[in-house]
């Protein structure tokens, strides 16, 4: 079996929701409401599992993220480096204002442009290095 | 029992906390490859070098960084003292950034474009 975290997740997260819509009780003993929270809270198990699965093999090597800023040429390059900053950035500021407002926030204009600002660069970036003679630096 | 609100909250505080911590790790630690961020190719007849290019620290690339950390950090704390909505930046800044970035594209075309081009119209 290649995956085996891959299978493990999945039976930790049906014993969870097993366990929860066995034994976590209810306020009002709905058996509807008590279907919903196993799926409800076996979702965000699944989810968790994956992400440290992910975060698991990044830390321990198994997914390389050694050439994450590097360019074909060699050395880092300054277009994936601002994309990478601008991504945590933006990624954490929504992370933070839906914690604080419960809902999916209103995405104003001056965030796309970031975005777009940072994407395209790198894009530009790209482009003028597929164009050129040499496989040189970002 | 936490809510399933409260579950997906620390959810993603401990993977986005992870995610963050093991990139910050790798960068410090010097796995993930930061040499000649600076560092730019200019082409150079110079017969040493074989591709026809050499390394210069690139002036474009100094002040591309400078901005994008200076507008990052500045969104970040905006954030961090109101965290109730997507705070709203000056357009000066955004057109700062856009500059910031043009400059540093047009030093790297100019670099690695120009000189093929002329070559090719001689």
């Amino acid at each position: 079996m290649r995956n085996i975290e891959f299978i493990i997740s999945v039976v930790v997260t049906v014993g969870a929701a097993f366990v929860i819509a066995m034994w976590v009780p209810t306020p009002d003993h709905d058996p509807m409401k008590k279907v919903q929270l196993a799926i409800a809270y076996g979702m965000l198990v699944l989810i968790f599992l994956f992400g440290f699965l992910v975060l698991a093999a990044i830390a321990s090597g198994k997914i390389d993220i050694s050439q994450l800023l590097s360019e074909v040429g060699g050395g880092a390059s300054m277009s994936r480096f601002q994309l990478l900053i601008f991504t945590f950035v933006i990624g954490l500021s929504f992370f933070l204002v839906v914690i604080c407002e419960c809902k999916f926030p209103e995405v104003p204009k001056e965030v796309l442009t970031l975005l777009g600002i940072s994407a395209s660069t790198y894009g530009v970036s790209k482009g003028i290095q597929a164009g050129s003679e040499t496989k040189g630096k970002g | 029992m936490p809510s399933p609100f409260a579950f997906a909250k620390w959810e993603g505080v401990l993977l986005l906390a992870g995610f963050f911590g093991i990139v910050f790790w790798k960068l410090a630690n010097g796995s993930i490859v930061l040499d000649q961020l600076f560092e730019g190719d200019i082409r150079d007849r110079d017969p040493k070098n074989v591709d026809g290019y050499s390394t210069y620290v690139s002036a474009g690339r100094v002040q591309s960084f400078l901005v994008t950390v200076f507008v990052a950090l500045y969104y970040l704390l905006q954030v961090v003292q109101n965290p109730t909505e997507f705070p709203r930046l000056p357009a000066e800044m955004i057109a700062v950034l856009a500059g910031s970035h043009a400059l540093y594209l047009g030093g790297k075309a100019q670099a690695m474009l120009i000189g093929p081009l002329r070559d090719f119209l001689r």
